[in-house]
């Protein structure tokens, strides 16, 4: 399955609105879209569609706070 | 004046044990009575016979604790205010609280420095007014006590006005009580603090880590925000006692290592503020197969909580829905229909809690007071507007009678956010959706009509209206998901048709 596709719907569910699809280095944090609770669904949602298990612990919000950034994490991970 | 007996004794016995921890600062116990003591010498000099209650403003900072302590042995209660809460928000506390004291220990909010009608002390003029003061022993006699205001708390209110639940020092006592000898907690542990200082689940590990001796290990939300660190703080914590909302511990459990290799010393796990789901408590008993599960129940205004109950297999196997518990020895609790007639076990209708728990009432307020406060059976009683019933003793929550909602266990008012939302310049009107997954609020959903604006795509409009709305409401308020329609239904009385706007934004 295509990570990018899958992880643009993901956070178009999760934070209610297309534009993370329009603009894909909106800042998630500090625009308001994504908190923690946010996030929690968001690690759900790349476990259940993309298999990839990520570690609560191991979301560095620094590194994970745009689409495009969310993106090339998943593409490369090992 | 037993708390106060109590933090006194060890501040002599072990004066270099350790009262808080937050994000690597610390407070001894000694040093919490010593600079409480000086604090509150020096308040009592300057106020003299003003006994306006004192706002303590900041996140998790341990002089909060000795603002706290300095207020009440002063004899006056103070107001805790989260540094998350936005400025105008603040500046109406002031105005309802009638408050001339504004204690902050954290960063001071810009427009209050110009403000002259009040003393504004950050952290240096703390610190100094403690050294000044230094080895101050204020009188028993003038600390707070019986029926006085302890402390304040302002939770959401319809009208647009947050409002101001007092809780008496005969209230806290009463709640201190229950903790230390119904869950099985003991002296010198260490608790978790998740919860800011404004929310009152706060309280039920405050007071009762410092009535015990324990130590105060503190989460901020920086650390919330970044489970990674996060994660790094709980490890070192070595806490025995767990107190947050059940959205808290779910979000820890999303991560496998959340488990008794991680946290060894885990003894009681304590929840309040929204519903715990089966699920969770399970998940939980696994992770953690030797501590202890407690689920609580009670609104602000009958002091943090008033039922308990032991979540063991036998209930989580009888109850898909779990129970709150049965009450406190001091409290009783009805269920009532509209009429105010009391209902049999297992008929559904309002809870209502009479007993010491219950508060005086709003400060300030007596029109909201005398809508939910009466006497019942000669005891103070309160209407919590919860939906409940009984079944088999134990009381069972089931919604809401009025718009008030938790999200993420903050309590709000989803009318107090449209009306701010209506007062934006660019909205001509406006409702809020609560949408629900699982009998849980998932998220908040605005409804508006625009008025005439310059921005070319929808997103733009709400990034304003976010923005404008973050001047005027906590983060946690703050719609998530924002539509766009040209009119709202309404009733046949005029009140905008909740019921139909859901269905047609497709609820």
């Amino acid at each position: 399955m295509n990570v990018k596709n899958t992880v643009l719907e993901l956070l178009e569910e999760i934070c209610q609105t297309d534009v993370v699809k329009e603009n894909l280095d909106i800042e998630l944090f500090e625009e308001g879209l994504l908190d923690s609770f946010g996030t929690v669904s968001l690690l759900v949602g790349i476990e259940e569609k993309l298999g990839i298990h990520v570690g609560i612990s191991e979301f560095d919000r620094e590194q994970w706070s745009t689409p495009n950034k969310i993106i090339s994490i998943l593409e490369n991970w090992a | 004046m037993e708390l106060y007996a109590k933090i006194r004794k060890w501040s002599q016995s072990k004066p270099d044990a350790i009262a808080v921890i937050s994000n690597g600062a610390q407070l001894t116990y000694s040093e919490l009575e010593q600079y409480s003591n000086s604090l509150s010498a020096f308040i009592s000099e300057k106020m003299n016979e003003n006994k306006a209650p004192i706002i303590v403003y900041g996140h998790m900072e341990p002089l909060m604790l000795v603002c706290f302590l300095a207020a009440v042995k002063s004899g006056r209660a103070y107001i805790p205010i989260d540094a998350s809460i936005p400025e105008e928000r603040v500046k109406k506390i002031i105005n309802d609280s009638g408050a001339t004291v504004f204690l902050s220990p954290g960063s001071v909010p810009t427009s209050l420095l110009s403000d002259g009608r009040f003393i504004v002390m950050d952290h240096h003029d703390i610190n100094e007014a403690i050294a000044l003061y230094k080895g101050a022993e204020p009188s028993s006699e003038q600390f707070v006590k019986d029926d006085e205001n302890f402390y304040i708390i302002y939770t959401s209110g319809s009208t647009g006005n947050p409002k101001g639940v007092q809780i008496t020092y005969n209230n806290l006592t009463s709640f201190i009580d229950w903790m230390v000898s119904d869950f099985g907690l003991r002296e010198n542990q260490r608790f978790l603090n998740q919860a800011p200082f404004s929310f009152d689940l706060s309280v039920m590990d405050l007071y009762p880590c410092l009535y015990l001796g324990g130590t105060l290990w503190t989460i901020s939300k920086d650390l919330i925000v970044n489970p990674k660190q996060l994660f790094e703080s709980l490890r070192k914590s070595n806490i025995h006692v767990w107190t947050s909302t059940p959205s808290f511990v779910e979000m820890c459990l999303m991560d496998p290592q959340f488990s008794a290799e991680m946290l060894p010393y885990m003894e009681t796990f304590l929840f309040c503020g929204e519903m715990l789901p089966n699920e969770t408590a399970r998940k939980l008993k696994t992770r953690f197969p030797n501590a202890v599960i407690y689920n609580t129940y009670g609104p602000t205004e009958a002091t943090v909580a008033v039922t308990s109950v032991e979540i063991n297999d036998e209930i989580l196997n009888e109850y898909p829905s779990l129970p709150v518990g049965i009450p406190k020895k001091d409290v009783e609790i009805f269920i009532i229909d509209e009429k105010g007639n009391e209902l049999n076990e297992g008929e559904k209708g309002e809870i209502v809690i009479a007993g010491k728990s219950v508060s005086k009432g709003y400060f300030n307020n007596e029109e909201l007071t005398q809508k939910s406060f009466f006497f019942y059976r000669n005891q103070p009683a309160y209407k919590t507007g919860d939906v409940g019933y009984i079944k088999n003793g134990w009381l069972f929550c089931a919604g809401r009678l009025d718009f008030q909602i938790k999200l993420n266990g903050y309590r709000m008012e989803i009318e107090e956010i449209e009306v701010q939302l209506r007062k934006l310049s660019l909205v001509e009107s406006a409702v809020i959706v609560p949408i629900y997954k699982d009998n849980k609020c998932q998220y908040l959903m605005a409804v508006v009509v625009p008025k005439a604006h310059s921005f070319e795509k929808e997103y733009q409009l709400t990034a304003h209206l976010k923005k404008e709305l973050q001047q005027l409401l906590p983060a946690y308020m703050i719609p998530k998901k924002f539509v766009y329609v040209s009119s709202l239904p309404m009733t046949n009385n005029g009140k905008a048709d909740r019921k139909q706007i859901a269905n047609e934004v497709g609820v």
